[in-house]
């Protein structure tokens, strides 16, 4: 037996997001919230080199109408999918692209994001994968989308051995 | 006494909308070498835990050399690289990503450059400040080869509107 349990269920990966887990129309509401500050939005906007001072200056913006730094839209999307990423891609194997990714709502700093997901469509592309097609929105701690996308990514399917495969803790609605 | 800002004239950055045209292009600037610590920061700050970018053991085991760079990091370092000849103009906001292909994985180490082309430009019915640009910026690596291309629309700022 391998060493390294990277491939049995519920060790590296999650237990119960294999391809053949999702089912088009299922809704997610993702856990965790992140409040995104200087170190998400000025970190990551300078170190891509985005050189667009609106992310990164105050001083420049006190005469626009939102009148602070507004958060790169790159950076929300990022936080969006990081938010949702383990319940929806931990098994992932590639992400194939996204389509119709829109920002709807300005995000600064002190703002806080949520994810929520549907899944949009299931393809069979192979023996050991599947495309999943998520939609993910991403919501502000006042409910308003501040950012939509549909996410293509290559699924693994279950293994056919599962020897070893731990199963995820009990769940509760509490 | 203040500093007299006035004395320098600037050096400008940037394009107004009025410059752009359809199928014009620009090889951008400076290309970036995406480094491990690139890699460490973006996921930890996006909460990026994918297995397949944070544990080498386990890409190795489906089937590459190691941890790829994620590709939301690619994407957002191809799209900073090529915002000074698209996008930086203050006023003018992202509005969408038509699309993205990731089309082959970057790892740490691999140097990336952005390359555009202008695809549409059009008025703004809602905001005459701004028209609206669309381009289509594709990023390379030290090879040659596409690793990720990827459609943007922004509002761009008018020169008349210029303050």
């Amino acid at each position: 037996m391998n060493e390294f349990p990277g491939l049995i269920p519920g060790h590296i990966t999650g237990y119960d997001n294999y391809f053949e887990d999702f089912a088009v129309g299922q809704r997610f509401r993702h856990a965790r919230g992140k409040t995104v500050t200087d170190l998400e939005n000025v970190l990551i906007t300078n170190m891509v080199m985005n050189t667009a001072d609106a992310h990164f200056n105050e001083d420049g913006m006190k005469d626009h109408p939102i009148g602070q730094r507004i958060v790169f839209g790159g950076v929300t999307a990022s936080i969006v999918i990081g938010l949702a990423s383990q319940d929806s891609s931990d098994n992932a194997i590639a992400e194939n692209g996204f389509e119709n990714m829109k920002l709807l709502t300005p995000v600064v700093h002190g703002d806080t994001l949520y994810a929520y997901t549907e899944v949009r469509d299931l393809s069979d592309t192979g023996p050991d994968s599947g495309t999943v097609v998520f939609h993910h929105w991403g919501v502000n701690q006042r409910g308003e989308v501040v950012f939509e996308v549909d996410r293509s990514v290559e699924v693994r399917r279950r293994p056919a051995d599962t020897a070893g495969a731990s199963a995820p803790r009990e769940r509760s609605n509490a | 006494m203040q500093f007299r800002t006035k004395d320098f004239p600037l050096w400008p950055k940037a394009s107004f909308f009025e410059e752009f045209e359809p199928g014009q292009t620009f090889d951008h600037h400076w290309g970036r070498t995406l480094t491990e610590s690139d890699a460490v920061a973006f996921n930890s700050l996006t909460l990026g835990y994918n297995p397949l970018y944070v544990n080498d053991e386990y890409a190795r085991e489906i089937g590459h050399p190691r941890s790829p760079v994620n590709p939301y990091l690619a994407f957002l370092t191809v799209l900073g690289l090529s915002v000074e000849d698209t996008s930086e103009k203050n006023g003018g906001a992202f509005l969408s990503v038509e699309y993205v292909s990731f089309l082959e994985p970057v790892y740490p180490g691999d140097t990336i450059t952005a390359h555009t082309t202008v695809h549409q430009v059009r008025e703004s019915k809602s905001r005459p400040m701004n028209g609206i640009v669309t381009w289509h910026t594709h990023g390379r690596n030290q090879h040659g080869t596409r690793v990720l291309e990827f459609s943007r629309t922004n509002l761009v700022q008018r020169r008349s509107e210029a303050r």
